[in-house]
């Protein structure tokens, strides 16, 4: 029973005075950034990063974990109580959260966004502790050929399941495996694009860039449009949902549950994805689909459910293959680089506490969610009281420091500058940046194997395709290529983003 | 009425792209490109900026044969005023200390929204500097100084 041994190993960890310490310190980190809207986990992460260097790997990555699954209960709340998503993965939890609320409901509503939530990430912490380990072992047998093909593979799903024009996307993978190849060559010793520049030798550091291209740019996009008023309509009272409300949820929970683990394994769904899909079965299966919209607790369940899961399973592939899912598994790789941890299918083997003590950290902190946000939510609602016209110059300044802060410099800063004019510009012309974050924390990875696996075969690019594995997983990449080019599977894929 | 033309969108993303990769190639030409077998530090960045080429010139020629599409007008107010606000940070940090460079930041940054109300800037400032001195410099040991003396 080697799961058992894993699931109570890492919740050994999990249950440290400490780790638990740091996990609550990261889902009340999460859940604030959750309620308000226009600071998201990416930007949040990415300034906590510096000062999670003088912890243990794992209390660090329990607290950052914590902040991404917390945000998704935060942002839930917002959407319910204001109509407005706090995080793009509560935009549908608007459409019928609202509405509840509306109807005097809000409290039945929160809580079933809660329980809702508590299931699923307690379901998704089991599905983690199954899969990783047959991945893992898998992914031991892969040499630099394998593992090249397979970070292409995660890279073109990406940016093929995340929304956004896919030629655009691509050219952004592109970008960012370029800037990725910016420092000192590691085969060579010599400095490549660093226009001399000593801070470059090492390379760009991802944080200002990712602090640059999410956070700061999209305040300054946000300025531009007309402050929103947001109003908390009511009082709430009654949070217990009635026997009834429980029923009708609960098939739906179950539902979403296994949409949101199943596409949020995939790379690009993170936690984007999942509640749209969820709620769209919701809507073809009942037996009267013109409630949805208009208050349906299903439309509640479903989505909320789907995306604690998929935000929760987006792990998988970080933790057994060392790939990351979306720019903020990319920023959880930073993570444990910074904490001298060579991300890849080793971890799970060399470092068993780590990876099992996040794992189980999931559960605790899902359960201290459930506390947290249940009776506590008044004092979030309050948190909404605070204006954007103060909230944003507060943001600002907490992105120098942290941006300072990770080695001291006024030139990190300087790049972050750089990165916000460079990142207002793709808002303006509609590009996602999420990938270029991909590409500059794959990059060096992808380089490094794919130099290897060349001077291996002596040049020869055709043992890509002649090894059996790397075969399939570069067959894969071209079979979703060909299909992005096919107009039904484009129409579909349009719909299913549009929503 | 003539149809208009020009995706400026496409257009303008193409053009960047052409812009980083004819920066790269400058940037790389003296690098040694080495064979496949062997690569040299100047390979990838040529080979990735080769592709960016083409993407650019892609979007760029897509941009010009499409149908008309805009941009939103650019504000030049919250651009400039985050700017400046991280600029100023930028180079107080260091002389001036940790407490003078988030006052400054935080007053700059508030003109970028037209909303900021006088008082409240300078008493939430105030706030918001002390809470960073105690966050960042006692709790968290961040070595940087507080006062420019």
């Amino acid at each position: 029973m080697e799961l058992f041994d894993n699931l109570l190993l890492g919740l050994s960890t999990a249950l440290q005075f400490n780790n638990l310490f740091y996990c609550l310190i990261g889902v009340v980190i999460g859940t604030a950034i959750g309620v308000l809207p226009g600071i998201g986990p990416i930007p949040t992460v990415a300034l906590l990063l510096p000062f999670t260097f003088g912890l243990e790997p794992a209390s660090a990555l329990i607290m950052l974990a914590g902040i991404f699954y917390g945000a998704q209960y935060g942002g839930s709340t917002t959407a319910i109580l204001v109509n407005v998503p706090g995080e793009t993965s509560s935009v549908v939890t608007c459409l019928d959260g609202h509405e509840m609320a509306k109807k005097g409901r809000a409290g039945a509503a929160l809580a079933i966004a809660a329980i809702s939530s508590f299931f699923a990430g307690t379901v998704a912490t089991v599905i983690i502790a199954v899969l990783s380990l047959p991945l893992a072992a898998l992914a031991l047998k892969f040499t630099a050929v394998e593992y090249f093909s397979l970070l292409v593979l995660g890279l073109f799903a990406a940016v093929i399941l995340a929304h956004g024009s896919v030629s655009k996307s691509l050219a952004m993978v592109f970008l960012g495996l370029l800037i990725g190849t910016v420092g000192i060559d590691v085969n060579s010793g010599i400095a490549r694009m660093t226009f001399g520049v000593p801070a470059l030798a090492d390379g760009l550091d991802f944080v200002p860039v990712a602090m640059g291209l999410f956070g700061l740019a999209e305040i300054i996009a946000n300025l531009e449009r007309p402050a929103v008023r947001q109003v908390v309509s009511q009082k709430l009272r009654d949070l217990m949902p009635s026997r009834a409300d429980l029923k009708a949820a609960f098939p739906a929970m179950v539902r979403g549950t296994f949409i949101g683990s199943a596409l949020g394994v995939l790379p690009g769904g993170g936690a984007a994805l999942p509640p749209f899909t969820a709620y769209a079965l919701e809507k073809k299966i009942a037996k009267d689909p013109s409630r949805f919209g208009k208050g349906a607790i299903e439309g509640v369940a479903g989505p909320e459910a789907a995306n604690n899961a998929g935000a929760q399973t987006s792990f998988i592939p970080l933790l057994t293959l060392g790939i990351p899912a979306n720019a903020l598994m990319a920023l959880m790789i930073g993570a444990l680089m910074m904490q001298g941890i060579q991300p890849g299918p080793q971890v799970m083997t060399e470092q068993p506490e780590l990876v099992w003590g996040v794992i189980a950290s999931m559960w605790t902190g899902n359960l201290m969610l459930l506390i947290i946000n249940l009776p506590l939510v008044g004092l979030w609602v309050s948190m909404l009281k605070i204006p954007y016209r103060l909230l944003f110059p507060a943001i600002v300044l907490f992105c120098c420091i942290g941006t300072y802060g990770i080695s001291n410099s006024a030139f990190n800063v300087w790049l972050m500058l750089g990165c916000a004019v460079v990142g207002y510009f793709f808002i303006k012309v509609g590009v996602e940046p999420a990938p270029l974050l991909l590409g500059l924390v794959l990059g060096p990875q992808l380089e490094e194997n794919f130099r290897r696996a060349m001077q291996l075969s002596d040049g020869d690019p055709s043992v890509f395709v002649t090894r059996p594995i790397s075969a399939v997983l570069l067959g894969i990449v071209a079979i979703m290529l060909l299909a992005m080019l096919s107009p039904a599977v484009l129409k579909t894929r349009k719909e299913a983003l549009a929503e | 009425m003539t149809q208009r033309r020009i995706d400026w969108p496409d257009l303008l993303f193409g053009a960047f792209l052409i812009l980083v990769a004819a920066g790269t190639f400058a940037a790389t030409w003296r690098l040694n490109g080495g064979t496949a077998a062997n690569m040299g530090p100047g390979y990838m960045p040529r080979a990735i900026a080769g592709i960016l080429l083409a993407f650019g010139l892609f979007f760029a020629i897509r941009g010009l044969l499409r149908a008309h599409s805009g941009i939103e007008r650019v504000q030049l107010r919250p651009i400039l005023g985050v700017g400046a606000a991280v600029g100023v940070f930028a180079l107080l940090i260091e002389t001036a200390g940790l407490a003078t460079a988030s006052l400054a930041s935080i007053f700059i940054a508030a003109l970028a929204s037209r909303e900021s109300r006088f008082f409240e800037v300078i008493l939430f400032g105030l706030f918001v500097a002390a809470g960073a001195v105690l966050l960042f410099v006692k709790a968290l040991a961040l070595p940087v100084p507080i006062w420019p003396w």
